[in-house]
């Protein structure tokens, strides 16, 4: 562990010159430098800090992949891997120029084996994608962070969403991978079998490393079987407290609900707006879902109901039918952007703490009273079933002062969570805006992930300036 | 032998009842559960606390002697097998379970705590520590998370990696790192993970946060009986591909039942060419909806009897018979041989089916018992040393199913880990690329590859050394190569 990561450069500016010509040469109109594309891939969605790469290029194949990796290798030119730019951590701003490569149009489901519950696709399939062509086999894809994101992205960040209370994140629910090295080579991780203690995790390792380890170009994921009863259920609460507090018991009760989402008195009068949920109160807010058998669902939505009654919660209002569920999974859905017309022409960047369950109330209520006294607009949102929660701070981008005490703010979420023994990032990932969160977190394991970085790609050219904080 | 000047400054660290050098006393350390292998180590250390095993490990990485953690030593594989001019380091005295948070849902133990007092500390909150290996009752949590150990309940509540939530750990440099977080996610590389399975390469565990789970209200378990082996095999892919995740799905075969029931008389029905036990647990009002879509399935699959148990006694009377499969076909041969193969589920009856005629080729009985709902085979070949051929034999028998695991997609070691037994076969599963990227992890590491030395991961000189360990036309080539 002593010599330093190879700090990321630009490359030399003829190196790019021959490197794009040859990509056009070899890709043709899949391989674009327009001054247009190459914005469109500086930045995915949140705080903006694009950064243009010098090429983007549309694979097809594995060996499409692996072949300009290898050019890239020999040119030592940097490469950031694409899916639809819905990060929300600056992942894919290419800080070093170099080559994009926009996977989307690997967007295949390969294989769906459904005696075996798993199915292979390649990494530019979006989620949405996946479950509509796996109508028809009674099975479906859980993980749901809101964006329609590619199973590449959400693969590469961790991600998780509203049902990992009941499903797990991305790290449950890959089982293999495969992978073009930094030196261009292909390579299966994991395989078939629902256990294996051969070797090294390397599935786990790349889940989440956000494209600086290798390039995830198929994904081995599992799949559910469609439950035979769901439904769904908002619950109205008078304060923050009596929600959080009845979604602690409920997790320690251990009732296997599939999604709790909070919205606070805030949030859920953006989404009373935005979506038309007129029927609800401005309140503080529980969403779930059940899935199950319908014996089940029913006495699981008992024992909920029982809990938020004792905490002063509503009666429940009912969404059983699919089209009443997705209505309501939508508004959900578009809490970003119900937040961000509150304040038309303000920017909104999400923070993403994630605390132990049992301290999810402290740092709830902490955080709200901590918003209160900023003057901002920032409402509430989360997973809590996972501890998992976001504010959505509004700031007006021309005003300096409003800029800085929200980014003061989001640091304060960050390090609060990580006092209560949590993380700052429990589904967005660390991109270039969360290194410094990661030395506050992970002090002493740094130096392993930083010579992990070194194993696995020694001369920094897989999305270099992420992830991992430089030596 | 150690040097002198060495083993004096572990002495200044160590009281002399834990620093163990004359023969006799490191001979109970020779071997672990894989009793194949045996070597004794030039010292046994038994640190009492975090602090003595940084102090152990900076000496040892300052003086180049190999390090072989130890928990209680039931790895099947091998794992802590002792290096000649090494130490063993045995965790079996950091034996605290440090806290239990009932709200948290997590206990925080050290590595020396068995696996099953987890679960006996926790039933007062009405909880459990899922993962149940069938050693729990003697092995510890710290070899389970360097195995990432499975069990019975695996199906339904995941491995040790599903069940951990973070490790504190010392490195071969001295330095204490945490991996995981309280919290349900951990940013940056998912380093919980690589330690999960690790085999002791990479760190020594020093203490971990397990998550623990709400006991179930009420459990029944259906004993399924076929007349067939692959309509067996098929009936479970049938159960799964139904969208049931049971509490346990596991199938034996009738040499396994007709061992079995000598020794435990669980009432098996001996006639049955193959048993299935599937566990349904939840509420009730759950149990009962999932046991009729059991029974629904199991009969469409061709069950030719199904019981469902009627009360506690019952079901852990059924169990009983699985969990004493191990020692049972231990009592009807004088050796016997567990292979830990995975395959997806789907090639369960094609795979069973080449076991038996291979068992009737090499004319060793083979019993199986097994983990079928996670697709993990735990083929018995059943041998006697004593006979000249039937050990070569048995290994060849061995080698030819971990090859077709590795055929069908599968991989060759499903809960034991590579240790020193399964060193050849990862020539055969993982290519060069791969194989690599692992020995880049372990550098990452332990640059000097003092940790657990010659284990887990072959070197490429190795694995040329073994050729692909393929089995062709019967021929094992390099047949003078141990890899027992």
């Amino acid at each position: 562990m002593n010599s330093a990561t190879q700090s990321p450069t630009r490359p030399q500016p003829e190196a790019v010159t021959a490197l794009t010509a040859r990509l056009r040469s070899e890709y043709g109109d899949r391989a674009l430098t327009t001054h247009a594309i190459r914005e469109q891939h500086s930045h995915g969605e949140g705080l903006a800090d694009a950064a243009m790469p010098d090429i983007v290029v549309f694979p097809h194949t594995n060996d499409e992949v692996a072949s300009i990796m290898r050019i890239c290798h020999a040119a030592r030119i940097p490469v950031i891997a694409f899916g639809v730019g819905t990060s929300l951590e600056g992942h894919v701003a290419a800080l070093y120029g170099g080559v994009c490569l926009d996977l989307s149009q690997m967007n295949r489901v390969l294989e769906v084996n459904d005696a075996d519950l798993d199915c292979r696709v390649q990494a530019g399939v979006t989620r949405e994608q996946l479950n509509t062509e796996l109508k028809g086999t009674g099975l479906f894809f859980p993980i749901d962070p809101g964006a329609n994101a590619t199973i590449g992205g959400m693969t590469s960040t961790r991600a998780s969403g509203t049902n990992a209370v009941r499903y797990g994140t991305m790290r449950e629910n890959v089982m293999g991978l495969t992978v073009v090295t930094a030196d261009g080579r292909i390579m299966r991780t994991g395989n078939r079998a629902r256990k294996s203690s051969a070797g090294y995790d390397l599935t786990r390792l790349l889940v989440g490393s956000e494209g600086t380890l290798g390039i995830i170009t198929e994904i081995q994921l599992r799949l559910y079987g469609i439950p035979e009863s769901i439904s769904a259920a908002v619950c109205q609460f008078p304060d923050l407290k009596s929600a959080v507090d009845s979604v602690i018991v409920a997790m320690q009760l251990g009732i296997p609900v599939a999604r709790i989402e909070l919205l606070d008195d805030v949030q859920m009068d953006a989404c009373i707006r935005y979506s038309q949920l007129t029927e609800f109160a401005a309140k503080p807010t529980l969403c779930f879902e059940f899935h199950g058998t319908e014996a089940g669902v029913r006495e699981q939505a008992q024992m909920i109901e029982s809990i938020a009654t004792d905490h002063g919660g509503s009666a429940f209002q009912w969404a059983t039918k699919p089209e009443e569920r997705s209505r309501l999974w939508k508004a959900r859905h578009n809490a970003y952007y119900a937040a961000l017309a509150l304040a038309p022409g303000k920017q909104g960047f999400a923070t993403d703490a994630c605390v132990p369950i049992s301290r999810l109330t402290d740092c709830v209520l902490e955080t709200q009273a901590d918003v209160a006294t900023t003057g901002l607009i920032a409402p509430i949102v989360g997973h809590v079933g996972d501890g998992n929660f976001h504010l959505v701070i509004l700031f007006d981008p021309a005003n300096l002062d409003e800029r800085s005490k929200a980014e003061a703010l989001a640091a304060r979420v960050a390090l609060r969570a990580i006092a209560m023994g949590g993380t700052c990032t429990g589904e967005h990932g660390i991109g270039v805006h969360k290194l410094d969160a990661l030395r506050a977190e992970h002090g002493d394991a740094i130096a392993l992930m930083q010579a992990i970085k070194r194993a696995l790609d020694p001369l920094n050219l897989l999305n270099p300036g992420k992830t991992v904080p430089p030596v | 032998m150690l040097d002198p000047a060495f083993t004096s400054s572990l002495a200044q660290v160590l009281a002399p009842a834990s620093l163990l050098t004359d023969a006799e006393d490191t001979r109970p350390y020779e071997c672990d559960g894989l009793t194949l292998f045996r070597q004794q180590p030039a010292a046994v250390l038994l640190p009492d606390n975090e602090a003595q095993v940084v102090a152990i490990l900076r000496l040892c990485h300052a003086a180049h002697v190999p390090v072989v953690a130890r928990g209680a030593g039931t790895s099947l594989s091998g794992g802590a097998l002792p290096a000649a001019d090494g130490v063993v380091l045995s965790l079996a005295k950091l034996r605290r379970i440090v806290a239990i948070d009932p709200l948290a849902r997590t206990a925080i133990v050290e590595p020396g705590v068995r696996n099953l007092a987890i679960s006996e500390a926790a039933a007062p909150y009405g909880l459990f520590y899922a993962p149940d290996p069938s050693s729990q009752i003697a092995c510890s949590i710290g070899g389970n998370v360097a195995e990432n150990a499975g069990g019975v309940h695996c199906l339904k509540y995941g491995l040790t990696v599903h069940n951990v939530r973070k490790v504190r750990a010392v490195t071969i440099e001295g330095d204490v790192v945490e991996f995981g977080s309280d919290a349900l996610d951990s940013p940056g590389y998912d380093l919980l993970a690589l330690i999960n399975g690790s085999e002791g390469l990479l760190a020594v565990i020093t203490q971990i946060t397990v998550k623990l789970l709400a006991k179930p209200q009420y459990a029944q378990v259906a004993l399924a009986a076929f007349d067939d082996l692959e309509r067996a095999g098929a009936a479970v892919g049938a159960v799964i591909g139904a969208g049931i995740i049971p509490g346990g799905l596991e199938m034996m075969d009738q040499q396994a039942t007709r061992a079995v029931e000598a020794f435990v008389h669980a009432n098996y029905p001996l006639d049955a060419a193959a048993v299935l036990l599937i566990e349904s647990d939840g509420t009730p009002v759950e149990v009962a909806a999932e046991m009729a879509e059991i029974t629904h399935v199991l009969t469409a699959s061709g069950a030719t009897e199904i019981r469902v148990s009627q009360d506690e006694t019952q079901r852990l009377l059924y169990w009983s018979g699985r969990k004493a499969a191990f020692p049972a076909v231990g009592r009807i041969s004088p050796d016997y041989y567990c292979i830990d193969g995975t395959i997806p589920r789907a090639a369960l009856p094609r795979v069973l089916r080449q076991i038996e005629d291979w068992s009737r080729e090499f004319a060793l009985p083979c019993a199986n018992v097994f983990h079928a709902g996670d697709g993990n085979l735990h083929p018995l070949i059943l041998f006697d040393a004593n006979k000249p051929g039937d050990k070569e034999r048995t290994v060849e028998f061995g080698d030819r199913i971990l090859q077709l695991c590795i055929d069908v997609g599968g991989t060759i070691t499903g809960e034991h880990g590579v240790g020193i037994e399964k060193i050849g076969g990862m020539c055969a599963q993982f290519p060069p690329v791969v194989l690599e990227r692992f020995l880049g992890i372990k550098r990452a590491f332990d640059a000097e590859s003092l940790l657990n030395p010659g284990k887990g991961v072959p070197t490429l000189a190795r694995c040329a050394e073994f050729g692909r360990m393929h089995v062709h036309h019967g021929e094992l080539r390099h047949p003078e190569l141990p890899r027992f």
